[in-house]
C-alpha cells in the first residue's frame, strides 16, 4: 500500500474570531475487513481509526472512524480562533502509523 | 447415512433460528450502538439537520452534512450496513457542531444521526438514501 498522504486546505488570510472554513482528507484504502483479493482472500481491516485536530495543544474537533467511512476520509467543518497558534492535525491508523500535520496560524 | 426423521426436524429448527436473525442483522444493531451511544437515553427528533442526497449513485462516497446547535458530539449510524456504526464527531469549544464528510453505503437505507447536547440529552434525525451502486460498508 503507497504510504498515506496527508493533505489539509485553510484559508490564506484569518481574522481572530471569525470563522474558517477546514477541509482535510487523506489517501487511504479504508480496508473494511470484509472485502476479498482476486483470489478469494479476506483483505484484512485497515483503516485510519481517529482523526484529531488541536489548536494550542487543545482539543478542537475529533472523530472516530469505522469501515464505513469512505476511502481516502474527508473531513470539512469551521473553526474560529482567538489568535495566532499551531494548529495540529492528526490521523492514527489501524496499524499503529500516525500521519501529522501541522500550520502555524498567523492572525490578521 | 440415511437421515432419520429426528435429525430432519433439528436442521429445520436450528434454520429457523438462524435465518431471521441473520437477515435482520444490520437493522436490529442499529438500536443497540444507538443505546450505546446514548447510555441507553432515547433520544428525541428534532435539533438535528442531517443534509444527505435522496438518491446516491455511488454508494462508495454518500456526501453527508451533520449539523446540531448546542452539540458536543455527533454520531453517525446507517441501518442497512453490514455494522452499523460509522463515525464519532467531538466538537470543541472553537469549532461549532457542523460537519461533512463521505461514508460507504452498502444499499439502499437510512442514516441516522445522533447528537449529544451540552446538557447530556440526545437529540436524532435520519434520512432514506436510496443507492444505485452499493459501496463496501
Amino acid at each position: 500500500m503507497a504510504t498515506p498522504r496527508p493533505r489539509i486546505k485553510l484559508p490564506r488570510k484569518i481574522a481572530a474570531g471569525d470563522p474558517f472554513t477546514v477541509k482535510t482528507r487523506i489517501t487511504h484504502p479504508m480496508h473494511t475487513g470484509l472485502r476479498h483479493d482476486g483470489k478469494g482472500r479476506i483483505v484484512p481491516r485497515r483503516i485510519v481509526n481517529r482523526f484529531s485536530v488541536r489548536f494550542e495543544g487543545e482539543e478542537a474537533f475529533s472523530v472516530d472512524l469505522h469501515p464505513a467511512v469512505s476511502a481516502d476520509p474527508y473531513f470539512q467543518f469551521t473553526m474560529a480562533v482567538p489568535g495566532p497558534g499551531l494548529l495540529e492535525f492528526r490521523w492514527e491508523d489501524d496499524d499503529g502509523s500516525v500521519y501529522g500535520l501541522r500550520r502555524r496560524i498567523a492572525v490578521e | 447415512m440415511v437421515p432419520t426423521r429426528r435429525d430432519v426436524l433439528r436442521l429445520g429448527a436450528a434454520a429457523a433460528v438462524l435465518l431471521p436473525a441473520g437477515a435482520a442483522r444490520a437493522s436490529n444493531r442499529v438500536p443497540e450502538a444507538i443505546a450505546a451511544f446514548t447510555g441507553g437515553a432515547a433520544p428525541a427528533e428534532g435539533g438535528v439537520r442531517l443534509d444527505v442526497p435522496e438518491i446516491a449513485d455511488n454508494g462508495g462516497a454518500v456526501p453527508v452534512r451533520v449539523a446540531a446547535p448546542g452539540a458536543r458530539r455527533i454520531a453517525l449510524f446507517a441501518d442497512g450496513n453490514p455494522r452499523p456504526r460509522v463515525a464519532v464527531f467531538r466538537f470543541g469549544a472553537l469549532v461549532p457542531p457542523d460537519a461533512r464528510t463521505r461514508i460507504r453505503l452498502a444499499k439502499s437505507q437510512n442514516v441516522i444521526a445522533v447528537a449529544e447536547m451540552a446538557d447530556g440529552s440526545f437529540r436524532r434525525a435520519s434520512r432514506k438514501i436510496a443507492v444505485t451502486v452499493g459501496g463496501c460498508g
